[in-house]
């Protein structure tokens, strides 16, 4: 226990004392505080902007029938209040001339009561003009029609201006609340677990190949050596973790104002706290059991080159369990059955029973149930990647193969 | 202290490495442990350590089986390394702490160590700008900071100069005096020779000579006798077929008997021009060759 405390402390340095480590985190967050404080900085050029350039875009709007100019200006104008709309008497050809060389925005050129043509320079992606113009022709013609076949003004006015009130009560959970801070928390707890697992194997590898290992294994206990390494690359990580949403977090909070009534924004940072803390239970048991399976693959490894491809089973897995949990959200079904099953194995079980807590509702005893499984796993785990640590650090020359190593582990 | 190991034996598989190692190693006195590559010297070692468990057999001291949370053991791997990125006090106190010193007492330790040894100049630095014979000597530190009790050198003067190979030889013998238990493994029989009091030989798995170096070299058949001459010529041809000449330009003469001794030296001393004559005593290497060759009876 002592030397797992010396171990502990001389591993979580080596992290905390990396100079990748501590860069990687400051640009972490200086990319958050970029984020959050963006709307802020925007927001001080607008203002600025108000005052010079108070041009609006010309919308030019041109009336089948001259008689429902004024009534089409009207409609035009309340519906487009990005534009200065305007009516025009002009030919195609002029107001075609006018858009390209940029006196005008965009024209309608209606050719009936129910068609036009649209005319822009560069047609953009998000250009739903069209879309609104239909509306709003679709509605002059609607109340026309109403108004000739002898129904008055004032009714036809209550007619088309019935609001409809609609409410939203989800009795589970709110997928789309809930998407984007899976989402985020599913992404956060994939790239620690693959980034720091590596670490771990590499550390174990490198500790290896320089043959510093043949002094510390004859100095400290493999077990000790094994869960030292694994708690102080897992706390290395929460650290990360905890200093990039928690800059999140105040950084959002600085700048709350100016983020207005941005939904995603706000559906992101109300995480209910018990999820925070079945974040953190998964989190450590998932980092650990991968964790402990890259350390003892490490182990494996005579030379660093070797890594890459010894990793590459336990990497794939991992990669499997994210994909099935992800493709699972986008169909905003995460109880289907394949995450059902995946929820109680150890090995995808921190992923996809995290995500189907988070935007599902599921049983206390299915929880239960998928922790403990997890737990013990990890503990089998655990053991087991000691043992071969304790066998593999002091194997060298080729990679053995899985079934000896673990025969050998079975006998140290 | 009488370190000790019985019976030891070892399997890898279907591999086997050890078939029944014994030795007695005391404290105060250097012990060889030899062999070819290959012999089971460092799974020995392993063992020893608790590195790995032996499949029979025991590990002794004091005819007491040890207990590795009250004996210390200091280790010179025969593969050196330690962490290449790291500064040397760090990665030094760091493991005096895993043998179980304060880290206040290790820092203590590693700063004596250091300079015993003559490199304090690179205390602060990282080990990979170190040359290879001061990478050696922080190695070294290692085996000696946390003054363990056992003492287990691998090869220790590979790569060091003559004027490092004094030093550790220096630091070796104080460790001796102190009474500590020196377990030597080294291919350099010279430098074995010099040191150890006794040694033991480990061929294919088995110890296959053990004891006193004196006592081995007392024990070899004194029938023969190395003769430093002017004249060797006349000699050669008095004596005949029973007289070589061997490669440094003595000869050395086959008696029939050992009881002859006396009287060939005699006649040698009163007919020839001698400048030296001595009963021929094996070299450890003329010895190690014997034993450890691989045409060596098994059990010698």
């Amino acid at each position: 226990m002592k030397q797992f405390g010396k171990i502990f402390k001389f591993e979580l340095k080596y992290y905390l004392k990396n100079k990748i480590f501590v860069g990687v985190t400051i640009f972490l967050v200086l990319l958050i505080a970029a984020v959050m404080f963006f709307p802020r900085i925007s927001a001080l050029f607008k203002s600025d902007d108000k005052g010079s350039s108070a041009d609006i875009s010309i919308m030019l709007v041109k009336a089948d029938d001259p008689a429902k100019a004024d009534i089409i200006e009207q409609t035009f104008a309340a519906a487009f209040t990005n534009y200065d709309v305007q009516i025009t008497n002009d030919e195609n050809s002029v107001i075609k001339d006018k858009i390209i060389s940029g006196d005008a925005k965009c024209a309608f050129v209606m050719t009936d009561a129910t068609a036009y043509t649209y005319y822009v320079n560069n047609l953009s992606m998000y250009d739903m003009n069209t879309k609104i113009a239909n509306d709003v022709l679709q509605r002059i013609y609607q109340v026309n029609a109403m108004i000739k076949s002898g129904i008055t003004a004032e009714q036809v006015a209550n007619v088309m201006s019935i609001q409809i009130t609609g409410e939203v009560e989800s009795l589970g959970k709110n997928q789309m609340e809930n998407f984007f801070y899976t989402y985020i928390m599913i992404f956060a707890l994939y790239m620690v677990i693959l980034i720091y697992g590596q670490m771990v194997a590499t550390n174990v590898a490198t500790e290896k190949s320089s043959r510093a290992m043949e002094v510390l294994i004859t100095s400290a206990n493999p077990t000790s050596m094994m869960f030292g390494k694994v708690i102080a690359s897992c706390l290395a990580g929460f650290i990360q973790l905890v200093a990039v949403f928690g800059s999140a977090l105040i950084f959002y909070n600085l700048n709350k104002p100016y983020w207005g009534n941005n939904l995603v924004i706000e559906s992101i940072f109300n995480i209910p706290p018990e999820l925070l803390v079945y974040m953190l239970v998964f989190f450590i048991l998932g980092f650990f059991i991968y964790a402990f399976m890259y350390g003892a693959v490490g182990s494996t490894a005579s030379k660093l080159e070797d890594i890459n491809t010894s990793v590459m089973p336990i990497t794939m897995l991992f990669v499997i369990a994210f994909i099935v949990v992800v493709s699972s959200m986008s169909s905003s079904n995460v109880d289907n059955t394949v995450m059902k099953v995946c929820s109680y194995i150890p090995f995808t079980s921190p992923m996809s029973m995290f995500t189907r807590i988070a935007m599902s509702t599921v049983p206390w005893y299915e929880i239960a149930i998928s922790i403990v499984i997890l737990v013990v796993s990890t503990v089998g785990v655990g053991v087991l990647s000691a043992k071969i640590y304790r066998v593999g650090v002091l194997m060298y020359g080729t990679t053995p193969k899985i079934s000896a190593i673990i025969k050998a582990a079975r006998k140290a | 202290m009488i370190l000790e190991l019985k019976n030891i034996e070892k399997s890898f598989g279907d591999n086997k490495v050890l078939k029944g190692v014994s030795f007695k190693a005391e404290g105060g006195k250097a012990f060889g442990l030899l062999g070819r590559n290959g012999a089971g010297k460092t799974t020995s070692i392993r063992i020893l350590m608790d590195v790995f468990r032996a499949n029979s057999g025991e590990v002794l001291i004091d005819s007491q089986p040890i207990n590795y949370d009250k004996i210390g053991i200091g280790y010179l791997p025969e593969e050196r390394g330690l962490y290449p990125k790291k500064i040397i006090i760090d990665q030094l106190a760091y493991f005096a702490e895993l043998k179980g010193m304060s880290h206040k007492a290790a820092i203590k330790s590693v700063d004596y160590w250091l300079e015993r040894l003559d490199v304090t100049e690179y205390r602060n630095k990282r080990l990979d700008t170190l040359s290879k014979g001061n990478q050696q000597k922080i190695q070294l530190v290692t085996a000696l900071a946390h003054d363990p009790d056992i003492i287990i050198l691998d090869e220790p003067f590979a790569g060091l100069d003559p004027v490092n190979a004094m030093l550790l030889k220096d630091v070796v013998k104080e460790q001796i005096a102190k009474g500590k238990v020196v377990l030597f493994s080294s291919h350099q029989m010279n430098y074995i020779e010099e040191f150890c009091d006794s040694i033991a030989i480990l061929n294919k798995g088995k110890i296959v000579l053990h004891g006193e170096l004196q006592d081995i070299k007392r024990n070899y058949p004194r029938d023969r006798l190395v003769v430093r001459a002017g004249n060797s010529n006349a000699i050669l041809a008095d004596f005949g077929t029973s007289c070589n000449v061997m490669e440094n330009g003595n000869l050395i003469i086959r008696l029939t008997d050992a009881s002859e001794k006396k009287a060939v030296m005699i006649r040698l001393v009163e007919n020839y021009d001698i400048d030296e004559v001595k009963v021929f005593e094996p070299s450890l290497n003329d010895i190690f060759v014997e034993f450890a060759s691989d045409d060596a009876k098994e059990d010698n």
